[in-house]
């Protein structure tokens, strides 16, 4: 059994780890990193659709970590089929699409502005959506610096309150335009900008951490297929991998470990002493720091809480307020597909995720008077499953009256494959507290502990009639897109989809909340909870540039004011 | 990685860093490894300069994990999930067959229970329904079979469930479709020469993303190999 000594130590090495192991390493902070799964390199990416898009490389495999899911409380668990997030050092953005987004400013205050706009009555009785405890104008200055350290690509249609055409002219005011051009358009989002524009909507190219020219030592994008669900073969995609990780390295103060799977924060009293982690041999070690920050998916951010549990904290660590694993929320992705008979459009050619959008009917940005829901859904054309290949192809339902296999589907697969493009709407679901993560008593991992389980049921009145409105106008677009075929995929049986958010919320009072806007625990002040797992709401905007100027955010705070007064920041 | 790999890799970089990207094929060309089409059992070829590079045809190929009926039995299958037609490749065509004997083999090892039950019960159900198994029935009929899979109505299925065989049969006959031909199907890029993919393809230019046409600028391209791209049926 190993012990070593550290500053900090940070349990994850994904988007928050990459990013805070950087900034704390330039202050001056000794930092350990875990990492459960391997660290790879660019050399290692291959064009592979069957290995990275069917078979998940590059995700956590079911079976030796396994998280189960279940629509209520009253039914049994079983074991989720595939993962989605990330499973190396920089986490999901290694495979991720890199569609990279600042939240609206309305998305900050879900809650409040709600009420304000419709009353209390539009939002349902059982949602525990609530406001930020932060504001937009609080975190530009860190979704700025991130834009510019890892390199995005984009329009800006909001610039200092000044509304851009050809932008998105819903965005909130950022202050400078974004470093990278807008990336090249292909046929699909040349027929989604034509048909948005027609029925009077605002279609604009949407931001990728994918770099559109030349950029900081690395190359510019070659609109090769192989982009969403695989790491890119020449570091063109901003992942954390490729961005913060080598500048956490030029620190000199990374340590990073990986195949180090972490199952414990050890506490004494009120106070975090380090963490306690399985090596790559089964070996039982131990690290101790004086600060513990946790940046996993958020199925470990809870999980690693509850394992924790002491006989100060019974229910898990940093968990008084009984929060811990609530009101978790995921994107459902409704898809509508379009099929042409007069063109090809080639959609496999280029970034692969959501490449053109409108943000007209996300967030606030259209009256939901009458509508029967709150909040909305980011639209965007691109591939199927955000992934252009032909397995991809051949997993989405056919239209109606089209069989799945055959000579019927053989004719529809080599017609349409390169006639097709798909339509995603990214809908923003509340947050509810019976929505949660918990242990599984029935189901563990490879190192025997219990898996993460999910309850979880999208299908609530809100969140079916917004996905509704959302087809509808998915339905139109196609229509004025010129498709011949139009038709809606068909909705998942409830599990969550894509992007989880929630389970250790930040707040302003520790009573509902589990962590301040800094994500340091309300009950231990040398614990620090970083990820999407804080958010109070989710938007419908991807979010991982959220969940890196959240990172930038807290490590600015703790290398500035917690570094000389260790304590509560708030 | 070999050094050869990071060579291309290396040049591609430095071709794409620049703004450059390359106009020929030269990258294509150095991607691609030098494709394998070793004649099985036969000679090797006397002369230099005329070796033998014809192709067995291995459309029914096996050996890594099915016995000859099984394997009948699932290229039958395959061959009616996707069937060929008149410049349409389709299952067999692929080597669809020979992709789900290597898979079974290697990545999908803890399948081959699954597999095993699920055919002996479809042979169960094909003689008590037809008095024949299933690669003696004729296409219409073998349709009819597997579309009481699909929905549940073949009876004899306990584990698998029908569906579940079904749904598992069609993926993987998918997957050898469009795989590269690397994991043994796609032959000859068949299923990729029915859609119109291009393959591994390093590059598109803003050329290639303006067109409203197939794309036939490069030969396609896989892991392995490359093949000269058809002139497309629009």
């Amino acid at each position: 059994m190993a012990i070593e000594k550290t500053d900090v130590v940070i349990v994850g090495m994904g988007a928050v780890g990459g990013v805070m192991a950087a900034e704390l390493g330039k202050a001056g902070l000794k930092v350990i990193g875990l990492e459960r799964g391997p660290r790879l390199k660019t050399a290692d990416f291959t064009l592979d659709e069957l290995r990275y898009f069917q078979r998940k490389d590059l995700r956590p495999s079911p079976k030796t970590q396994p998280v189960t899911w279940r629509p209520n409380a009253n039914t049994p668990s079983f074991r989720l089929p595939q993962m989605d997030y990330g499973n190396q050092a920089g986490g999901g953005t290694v495979h991720y699409g890199a569609v990279s987004w600042r939240l609206h400013e309305d998305d900050f205050r879900a809650r409040s502005h709600t009420i304000e706009r419709y009353g209390i009555s539009a939002i349902p009785e059982d949602s525990s959506v609530a406001d930020w405890p932060l504001s937009y104008a609080e975190l530009e200055p860190f979704y700025d610096r991130i834009e510019y350290d890892i390199g995005v690509s984009g329009k800006a249609g909001n610039l200092q309150g000044r509304k851009i055409d050809g932008g998105n002219v819903f965005e909130a005011p950022r202050q400078r335009e974004y470093p990278l051009p807008a990336l090249t358009k292909d046929q699909p989002s040349v027929l989604f900008e034509g048909a948005a524009q027609k029925l009077g909507y605002h279609p604009f190219s949407t931001p990728h951490a994918i770099l559109s020219q030349a950029y900081k030592g690395r190359p510019a994008c070659t609109y090769c297929t192989y982009c969403q669900a695989f790491g890119c073969y020449i570091g063109a995609k901003s992942s954390i991998l490729v961005s913060k990780l080598p500048e956490a390295d030029a620190t000199g103060n990374l340590t990073l470990k990986t195949g180090a799977m972490c199952y414990r924060i050890n506490t004494k009293g009120k106070r975090a002493t380090g963490v306690s982690y399985y090596g790559p041999d089964g070996s039982d070690n131990t690290i101790e720091a004086d600060i513990v920050i946790v940046g996993t998916f958020i199925y470990d951010n809870t999980r690693l809480l509850l394992l924790s549990k002491t006989d100060e904290f019974p229910s898990g660590l940093a968990n008084s307020s009984g929060q811990v694993g609530k009101h978790i929320m995921a994107h459902m992705m409704p898809n509508v597909f379009v099929g042409f008979d007069d063109r090809h459009v080639n959609t496999y050619m280029g970034p692969s995720a959501q490449k053109y959008t409108i943000d007209d009917f996300n967030a606030d940005n259209f009256d939901h008077g009458g509508m029967g829901f709150m909040r909305g859904a980011q639209i965007s054309v691109g591939t199927p499953n955000l992934e252009g290949g032909p397995i991809s192809f051949s997993t989405i339902a056919p239209p109606p009256g089209t069989p799945r296999w055959g000579t019927a589907y053989h004719e529809f697969l080599g017609k349409y494959f390169t006639r097709h493009a798909a339509m995603v709407g990214q809908t923003e679901n509340l947050a509810y507290p019976d929505q949660t993560i918990d242990l599984d008593p029935n189901t563990r991992d490879a190192w025997g502990l219990p898996a993460p389980r999910l309850t979880y049921d999208w299908r609530r009145p809100n969140e079916t009639a917004r996905v509704e409105f959302m087809m509808q106008k998915m339905e139109g677009i196609g229509r004025a897109m010129g498709g011949n075929v139009v038709w809606r995929g068909p909705l998942s049986p409830g599990m969550p989809g894509a992007h989880h958010e929630g389970g250790t919320r930040m707040g302003n009072d520790p009573n509902t909340s589990v962590v301040n806007k800094y994500g340091q625990t309300w009950d231990i002040h040398n614990l620090f909870v970083v990820g999407s797992s804080t958010f109070p709401s989710m938007s419908g905007f991807n979010p991982t540039l959220t969940i890196e100027a959240l990172a930038m955010f807290s490590a600015d705070a703790i290398a500035s004011k917690y570094k000389k007064s260790p304590g509560p920041l708030l | 990685m070999s050094k050869h790999d990071e060579g291309r890799r290396a040049f591609l970089v430095g071709a794409v860093g620049a703004g450059a990207v390359a106009s020929t094929n030269l990258v294509q060309t150095a991607y691609a490894k030098t494709p394998v089409r070793a004649p099985v059992h036969q000679p090797p070829p006397k002369t230099a300069e005329a070796p033998d590079t014809s192709v067995i045809d291995n459309g029914d190929a096996h050996g890594a994990f099915f016995n000859d009926d099984n394997a009948a039995t699932v290229a039958a299958l395959a061959e009616r999930l996707m069937p060929s037609a008149p410049g349409k490749p389709g299952a067999h065509d692929a080597g669809v067959l020979n992709y789900i004997d290597l898979a079974l083999a290697g990545a999908y090892a803890d399948q081959q229970d699954f597999y095993r039950r699920g055919l002996a019960q479809l042979d169960a159900y094909c003689r008590k329904a037809h008095n024949q198994p299933f690669v003696k029935l004729g296409p219409a009929q073998q349709d009819e079979v597997i579309g009481a899979m699909e929905q549940g109505k073949a009876s004899e299925f306990t584990y698998p469930t029908a569906p579940a065989f079904f749904n598992t049969l069609r993926t993987h006959t998918m997957e050898g479709m469009f795989a590269d031909p690397v994991y043994g199907g796609n032959k000859d890029f068949a299923g990729w020469r029915l859609v119109g993919f291009p393959g591994t393809q390093l590059y598109y230019t803003s050329a290639d993303m303006a067109s409203k046409q197939a794309f036939t600028r490069a030969p396609i391209i896989g892991l392995q190999s490359q093949a000269k791209a058809p002139t497309r049926k629009v």
